[in-house]
């Protein structure tokens, strides 16, 4: 049996953001992952690190998944004592980010690197979790960050 | 989420101090910043950060773009910096050619 509590449980900490996928709308991503950091009690460093990979991975897609053209961004996102799980969907080509990041490149001058991959590589270093799925024509990006995860800090390229 | 630029000389040093959040949306400003920074000709740019609360990918574009604009003996100085924005910087691997400084 479902208890009042129990829906008021759910509505505080299951959320919905639908946006265009427009860098205006970074933004609105942005303070909605800040909110579910701030439900699950994150610390700051785990609350840097969580909007990095949201915002790298939003970016992504508004920058390259749509090229340009009009298309939506879904997020959903869950806050609990163990920390913040957060899914991103879009109905661009499929990518899947493990495949596309590109780690810094120890031979390659700094200025020669293609930071945009790089921004794939900083959000998947930020996470405690990731995971990928194309499914019905969208890509589905899960990312978690635990309460009490750790920073697992690249190495140096 | 606004990000302020200023650019100003001392000395021998081109100034430019960002205050706010680093991201796609902001980046621009800063970029458009730094090309005027470049054509000042002064030995070193420094950047100081210690107001960005936050910096995306974006931002280490800008450095990036800095380090292409200015001639090879300008030092590219960011000080200031808070750990989870110099830890990006380090992860790109710029700290090998940007100089990063607490002060």
């Amino acid at each position: 049996m479902t208890t009042v509590t129990d829906m008021v449980e759910r509505a505080r900490t299951s959320r919905v953001l639908d946006v265009p996928a427009t860098v205006a709308a970074l933004g609105s991503i942005a303070s909605f992952v800040l909110r579910l950091a701030g439900a699950a009690g994150l610390d700051k460093g785990a609350t840097y690190r969580l909007r990095l990979a949201v915002d790298e991975l939003a970016t992504n897609v508004v920058m390259h998944g749509y090229r340009g053209g009009d298309g939506r961004i879904t997020v959903r996102g869950r806050s609990g004592p163990d920390g913040v799980q957060i899914v991103i969907e879009d109905s661009a080509p499929p990518f899947d980010p493990v495949e596309g990041r590109l780690p810094p490149a120890p031979g390659v001058p700094p200025q020669d690197r293609r930071i945009g991959g790089l921004g794939i590589h900083l959000a998947l270093t930020s996470v405690d979790e990731f995971g990928y799925a194309h499914r019905d024509g969208r890509n589905i990006s899960t990312l978690t960050v635990k309460a009490e995860g750790t920073d697992r800090c690249p190495p140096r390229p | 989420m606004p990000l302020s630029v200023s650019l100003s000389i001392e000395g021998d040093t081109t100034v430019i101090e960002l205050t706010g959040e680093l991201d796609a949306k902001t980046a621009p400003d800063f970029h458009r910043t730094i090309e005027k920074a470049a054509g000042h000709g002064t030995h070193t740019v420094e950047i100081r950060m210690a107001g960005v609360g936050y910096m995306a990918s974006a931002g280490l574009r800008s450095l990036v773009f800095a380090q292409q604009k200015v001639a090879n003996d300008v030092t590219i100085k960011v000080v200031g910096a808070i750990e989870p924005v110099s830890r990006t910087i380090r992860t790109a691997g710029l700290d090998r050619s940007i100089v990063l400084s607490d002060e």
